[in-house]
């Protein structure tokens, strides 16, 4: 048994053409039935109210409009139509200070570019697998910014979140 | 059309609120549900592979508006303008040496994003310019420009090694005095 992505639907945001055209027949080898494209956050945030994508893959820098906003927009902003769909984000930067910065916005996971069909498949096969609670905040809304690993490993103490009492 | 998927949104579900506020859900993850288990074959990704490596788009013009950019941000730092703070200098160099990073090795350039990588974590660190650091920024430039022009693909051998080290020195001496 292997995923059939023929009913899955995907959204890949990029302004930089050539990417887009790099991108696209990469995810039609995986299988997936519909590919969307998108040149900008505004433009992908229009498209993913209509069409409500399984998945969504941006670029970070854009213009008017970037990953970031795009992200917030579809984790927060009323007329989104799925507040919990895995958004990965593309970017050249690896910082840990911008890997924060990005993670705060609500997005599922990171893709530094260049990546390889691997580095992408892997994020896709994570949001698949991915287990997370969704948390809503006052200012986040987003995957829960702890991996369960994380947790085990380095939380001792009572759990306030989860365990209220 | 909307792919079969209703819409969902938080308010409806019926979360947890935890004692801090927060609200917590467990979505159902239609991704998964349409796509089912098992992974992808071997054979597929090495098909998906292929296509990136075997791209022929041609990184030169994307690589050139870039550098441009860098090469105009370089010349406005000679001559600084009081409406842009330190910060926003620093980024006007990141940014386009971070497009070159990220592009250079999706288009057959992965000396370009090395280099590119070594610049921006050596940049992130630093907070104001000076003139040693636009030299160094000047250099970053004349090496991306030389690999351009003598079409130095993939990570360019010992000559590729010579250029990178030549620069990762320049940057480390740069930090051992003003770090």
């Amino acid at each position: 048994m292997a995923y059939d992505f023929s009913k899955a639907s995907i959204l890949i945001v990029e302004d930089n053409v050539p990417i887009l055209k790099l991108m696209e027949p990469v995810v039609q080898t995986f299988g997936f039935g519909t590919i969307h494209t998108a040149r900008n956050g505004k433009e992908a945030f229009e498209l993913f109210c209509q069409q409500n994508h399984d998945i969504v893959i941006t670029d970070w820098m854009m213009k008017p409009m970037n990953g970031i906003s795009l992200a917030r927009m579809i984790r927060n902003d009323k007329s989104s139509p799925n507040h919990f769909v895995p958004i990965i984000l593309m970017t050249g930067f690896s910082h840990k200070q911008r890997v924060i910065e990005a993670r705060d916005s609500g997005i599922t996971d990171f893709l530094i570019k260049p990546f390889s069909a691997a580095n992408l498949y892997q994020k896709i096969e994570r949001a698949i697998e991915d287990k997370r609670d969704y948390i809503e905040a006052s200012d986040f809304m987003g995957p829960d910014r702890r991996r369960k690993s994380q947790i085990n490993e380095t939380f001792e103490g009572k759990d306030r979140r989860t365990n209220p009492q | 059309m909307n792919n079969g998927n209703p819409p969902f949104t938080p308010k409806s579900d019926t979360p947890i609120t935890s004692a801090v506020g927060a609200k917590f859900y467990k979505p159902p993850n239609t991704l998964k549900q349409k796509v089912g288990s098992g992974g992808l074959a071997n054979e597929i990704l090495e098909r998906a592979q292929s296509l990136i490596e075997k791209n022929e788009i041609d990184f030169n013009p994307m690589a050139e508006h870039y550098l441009d950019m860098l090469r105009r941000n370089i010349d406005n730092a000679y001559n600084p303008s009081e409406q842009m703070t330190n910060e926003q200098v620093m980024t006007s160099f990141i940014a386009p040496i971070m497009q070159l990073k990220a592009n250079g090795g999706m288009f057959h350039y992965p000396l370009i994003s090395r280099i590119s990588q070594h610049m921006i974590l050596f940049l992130e660190n630093i907070e104001e310019p000076n003139e040693d650091l636009l030299e160094i920024l000047q250099a970053y430039y004349t090496t991306i420009r030389a690999i351009l022009v003598s079409k130095i693909k993939n990570d360019g051998g010992q000559h590729g090694d010579e250029l990178f080290q030549a620069l990762a020195s320049a940057c480390k001496r740069y930090s051992e005095k003003y770090l």
